[in-house]
């Protein structure tokens, strides 16, 4: 059942986001949240990844209570990391795939931010300028180094060979 | 290992008062009440129900109260540049003049309604999470989706997913705790360097922690159906969800408070 599989690397994730190699005074960290994601997206596909972003992003908002906004939480958890498996559809240019994954989520947490902004700062401010830099901090770290990880990964093959009897999706 | 002390996954606090004794999906319910109230209330008097409503439950689940202001610390900059922006930013009656910098009556009350806004809407969002298990929220939001199931929304095994990952959770971490000894043993390296080779040196834990977790989630799938595991029509559960009287009271109770504050404040 792919759905263990899914469960399991959701379980990986959540391990890593613990993890944090480097954190923001801002509050932004930078963690391997991702790699499980997109390791899930290259041995099963895009929607074994996809469910694992969205069931990743209900636990994380479940459990982190970071949400000032009803629009804002869904942008930034559940949203967020569904866009990242989405690379999993990419089977033939998984780099491709996990390109536009990070680059979907970044965007979902700008417009989070934005969200955020328009609601709470007062007009005249330059909201986008801000959630971009804000955003930008520490996420274009965690992409460099979840790519970098991911690349060296990839050359594993014992990674992505199923072995495993039960293949259909529960 | 110093990276894994002070882990806590959630910030469930256990306990036995009638807050923690309640459905979950009550305490779901009423937190999307409170959340929707909070949105729409525009006068302070408003706020300051807001906030008794909040103390009472605070007060009921017998939780210290510190525990629930915990969850405001990352947002004191948050709340301190909203305050700032609007106080300055706005104009109107101008009440004190210092060189530029205006402050004014309407920037001052929006700024402190905005900060209460985030306040309020984070304590509220933290007591359900401190009140009610990972595992019991999981159950309320299954329960709470099965409506969905006919347009197509998998409650089940959304819910199934999340259940075995939270189980799984401080298993996969001790494992890492376990295989990052292992390798330190033959040599690793996983605290110098700067961030890039940190990350680089990472992998000699990843790779056996992906294989004995997809080891794992294959004994898994094999022994859930040799017990006959096939989804969720007509499965039975260990933990039954009980709607109880209270539950009834105390939804009754705050959707009744929900629409006499938002209709008059």
């Amino acid at each position: 059942m792919i759905m263990i599989e899914v469960s399991l690397c959701v379980a990986l994730a959540m391990v890593f986001a613990q993890f944090k190699l480097w954190q923001m005074p801002n509050g932004g960290s930078v963690t391997l949240q991702m790699v499980p994601i997109f390791v899930l997206a290259l041995r099963r596909g895009g929607k074994a990844s996809l469910t694992a972003g969205l069931v990743f992003g209900i636990l994380r908002m479940m459990l982190s209570s970071h949400v000032y906004y009803p629009l804002q939480g869904l942008l930034d958890y559940p949203i967020a990391f569904a866009l990242v498996g989405v690379s999993g559809f990419f089977v033939k240019s998984p780099k491709i795939g996990m390109g536009l994954g990070v680059t979907l989520r970044f965007i979902a947490h700008v417009v989070a931010g934005k969200v955020f902004f328009g609601h709470y700062a007062p007009e005249g401010m330059n909201q986008w300028w801000y959630t971009l830099t804000y955003n930008a901090t520490h996420l274009i770290p965690e992409i460099i180094l979840t790519l970098i990880v991911i690349g060296i990964l990839m050359n594993r093959r014992d990674l992505f060979e199923l072995q495993g009897q039960a293949t259909k999706m529960g | 290992m110093a990276m894994f002390k002070n882990i806590t996954i959630g910030q469930y606090i256990p306990g036995t008062s009638f807050i923690h004794r309640l459905d979950p999906r009550t305490k779901i319910i009423a937190a999307f009440l409170l959340i929707i109230l909070l949105f729409m209330l525009r006068s302070f008097i408003g706020y300051g129900f807001a906030a008794l409503f909040i103390f009472g439950i605070i007060y009921l689940s017998r939780l210290p109260i510190i525990f629930v202001l915990r969850g405001i610390r990352p947002l004191l900059i948050i709340i301190l540049l909203t305050l700032s922006l609007h106080i300055f930013m706005t104009e109107g009656t101008e009440i004190l003049r210092v060189w530029f910098i205006s402050i004014t009556i309407e920037g001052l009350s929006r700024g402190v309604m905005m900060g209460l806004r985030l306040v309020l809407l984070v304590m509220g969002t933290s007591l359900l999470t401190l009140t009610t298990s990972p595992i019991l929220l999981t159950d309320g939001i299954e329960s709470l989706l099965k409506p969905l199931k006919r347009i197509g929304v998998p409650a089940h095994e959304l819910a199934m997913m999340m259940t075995i990952a939270l189980r799984f959770i401080p298993t996969l971490l001790e494992e890492t705790e376990k295989i990052m000894k292992a390798q330190m043993a033959r040599g690793a390296d996983f605290e110098s360097g700067n961030v890039f080779q940190r990350a680089k040196n990472l992998v000699p834990l990843l790779v056996p922690l992906f294989i004995s977790a997809f080891r794992r989630a294959d004994d898994l799938a094999i022994a859930m159906e040799a017990r006959g595991y096939r989804g969720g029509e007509g499965r039975t559960k260990f933990r039954e969800l009980k709607f109880a009287m209270h539950d009834v009271y105390s939804i009754v109770f705050v959707i009744g408070f929900v629409l006499i504050i938002s209709l008059f404040f």
